[in-house]
């Protein structure tokens, strides 16, 4: 019994102990987090030109990371990046390994052995593959990011010569379908492992992002389209060319014509099948007015 | 022995401001004071003390490890190289690995990787000459590790004893050294390694600082700081139960299992003492390391800690 009351005794000594510890540690947690915030306010100073915002920011704007790379190509030694690892944050160099990670995945697929080899093209270990999932969701989710982008960039070079009268505006079904086709041509180099990509893209972890990026993209096309509708229509039209997008980019998987034009014969007709299926809405919505009210006038007839 | 333990931590707990007062002088002469358990020492005894601790456990290292965690921690370890994910032709440096656990599972997991790696150039060759064909049967047997290697480097000459006599039971021989060196001052060369682990061995470092410094010292541009270690529980339900057993059970075991109270008395301190999850990942930070992270086990009894050298 009094060894049990000793030991109590020593625990809760021990527990108090707990709360001195406590005490002792933040006076050295400061130093650390100053050593920190030194090193990040050197890079400032050697930085004029970026904003102070740059260095661990999430979200580096588009223009930024182009600026970067244009500005301080210069003082990239090549030692293995480490120079240039006190410039760009860890985004700039993630978005750079995957990038070189592109050109391994017709051999390697989309896995974490095509980001390793990358990563060893850029001078970096093939430990720095650990730094993205394992499943290699994150070089695919990389790439559609990157098409999108070009596509955005496309749409927007044709729209510009439009407005300057250098080129005609297409009808709508023509934009959609050079749009679509545009698109799913960036995905030709890859054909052969992209069925791999589309099954990890369903999984569940990775939906939310995917379908973030298929909704993106469909806004993208109809906004360069010239689609300004405020009402139900601006669902059905996004749900209609995600359908067609969707099933174009299945049949283009199995296509083995010369220059996928079955792909574009396919595509040609759903695009014309969505635009007669928007008249014959419009028909029976007037068909079913006209019904309506010939059957109130038969109606008062009948009353009266 | 049954005495001596929370005893022993009452009166270290007493003795301990005491000798702080007189070490505080002698401390400038002596060197710094640092803890060893709950008790207070200077950081040349508390080398030598674990240096004992080892030297005295070392031939039931194992057997002790699997009765403390009731096995788990062979998942924990699982868990750490998977999470390394090492690609065939990977260099690992594993420090305060004794006894070899990660050393053999880094091997497994490489080898078995290489031969999916073989198997798939194969598929994607269909038409191989049979000149070609025993070129890849010879490639298979002459590196099944596909160049793959692993240092297993300890401050303890009898805990890399039981983990060659381990390696030469289980067969291991390829793509396995072994060195003797302090995780504060590696006897490696800058830029070496893609891979650095410590696994259980960064709590009894006396200088945590400097052996993390070491770390990115020896690790290549882009290569891995992996870190297993027993850390914090938040959970206040779970940390009583943990607490009991942990005071209660685990120095009695060692006691029982290997004839060594104080030394399991050690262990059990030291993981109170060591610095929860949030503390070592600024520690991590510190030391040069980009995209550190942790993630619990077990609801926070064990941690692994990754960095990157970018």
């Amino acid at each position: 019994a009094a060894a049990r009351g000793l030991r109590l005794a020593g625990w809760r000594l021990w527990r108090g102990r707990a709360a001195l510890q406590c005490q002792l540690y933040p006076p050295q947690r400061a130093l650390q987090t100053s050593a920190v915030l030194r090193r990040v306010f050197n890079e400032q100073k050697k930085e004029p030109l970026t904003s102070s915002q740059h260095q661990f920011s999430s979200h580096p704007t588009n223009h930024q990371p182009e600026q970067e790379h244009q500005v301080h190509r210069p003082s990239y030694t090549g030692q293995g990046g480490q120079e240039s690892e006190d410039y760009e944050s860890e985004e700039q160099l993630q978005h750079r390994i995957l990038t070189a990670a592109l050109e391994f995945v017709p051999e390697h697929g989309w896995t974490a052995e095509a980001i390793a080899e990358g990563a060893k093209t850029l001078g970096l270990s093939v430990a720095a593959a650990g730094m993205f999932h394992s499943d290699g969701s994150d070089l695919i989710l990389h790439f559609v990011s990157e098409c999108n982008t070009k596509l955005s960039e496309l749409l927007e070079q044709e729209h510009k010569l439009v407005q300057l009268g250098e080129a005609e505006k297409k009808p709508t079904d023509q934009f959609l379908k050079d749009a679509v086709e545009a698109r799913l041509r960036m995905l030709i180099p890859y054909i052969e492992k992209w069925p791999q990509a589309l099954s990890i893209l369903l999984l569940p972890r990775n939906i939310p992002s995917s379908l973030n990026l298929l909704t993106s993209m469909i806004d993208d096309i109809w906004q360069y389209a010239g689609d300004q509708s405020t009402d139900f229509n601006w669902y059905t039209r996004r749900a209609v060319l995600t359908g067609i997008y969707n099933t174009t980019e299945l049949v283009m998987l199995q296509d083995s014509s010369p220059d996928f034009e079955e792909t574009w014969r396919f595509l040609e007709n759903r695009v014309a099948d969505a635009m007669s299926m928007g008249n014959a809405a419009d028909q029976v919505r007037s068909t079913g007015e006209a019904v309506v009210q010939g059957l109130m006038g038969a109606a008062v007839t009948v009353s009266n | 022995a049954a005495a001596l333990c929370p005893c022993g931590a009452v009166l270290a707990r007493l003795g301990g401001p005491l000798r702080a007062l007189c070490g505080s002088v002698r401390g400038l002469a002596a060197g710094t004071q640092t803890h060893f358990g709950f008790q207070t020492v200077t950081e040349e005894e508390r080398r030598k003390k674990i240096n004992q601790v080892f030297e005295s456990v070392a031939k039931k290292y194992d057997v002790m490890n699997d009765s403390m965690t009731l096995g788990v921690h062979r998942v924990w370890k699982d868990i750490l190289v998977h999470k390394m994910n090492p690609s065939p032709g990977t260099l690992l440096l594993d420090v305060a690995g004794g006894t070899g656990d990660i050393a053999f599972r880094f091997i497994n997991y490489v080898r078995s990787a290489r031969e999916r790696q073989l198997q798939k150039k194969l598929r994607n060759h269909q038409n191989l000459s049979w000149q070609e064909i025993s070129e890849s049967y010879q490639e298979e047997q002459f590196k099944p590790l596909g160049d793959s290697q692993v240092v297993v480097c300890d401050i303890n000459k009898e805990m890399l004893k039981v983990g060659k006599q381990k390696a030469q039971y289980l067969g291991y021989s390829e793509g396995l050294s072994w060195v003797l060196g302090n995780a504060e001052e590696l006897p490696f060369d800058d830029d070496k390694f893609d891979v650095y682990t410590i696994a259980f061995g960064i709590r009894n470092v006396t200088r945590i600082d400097l052996a993390l410094q070491e770390a990115y010292r020896v690790l290549k541009p882009g290569g891995r700081f992996l870190c297993l270690e027993f850390s914090h529980v938040s959970n206040p339900v779970i940390s009583r139960l943990y607490d009991l057993y942990s005071f209660q059970v685990i120095p009695v075991l060692g006691e029982v299992i290997a004839g060594d109270w104080k030394s399991y008395q050690y262990l059990v301190e030291s993981i109170r003492r060591f610095p929860p999850q949030e503390e070592l990942k600024a520690m991590i930070e510190d030391a040069g390391f980009y995209k550190v992270d942790y993630q619990n086990l077990n609801l926070g009894i064990v941690a692994i800690h990754s960095g990157f050298k970018l």
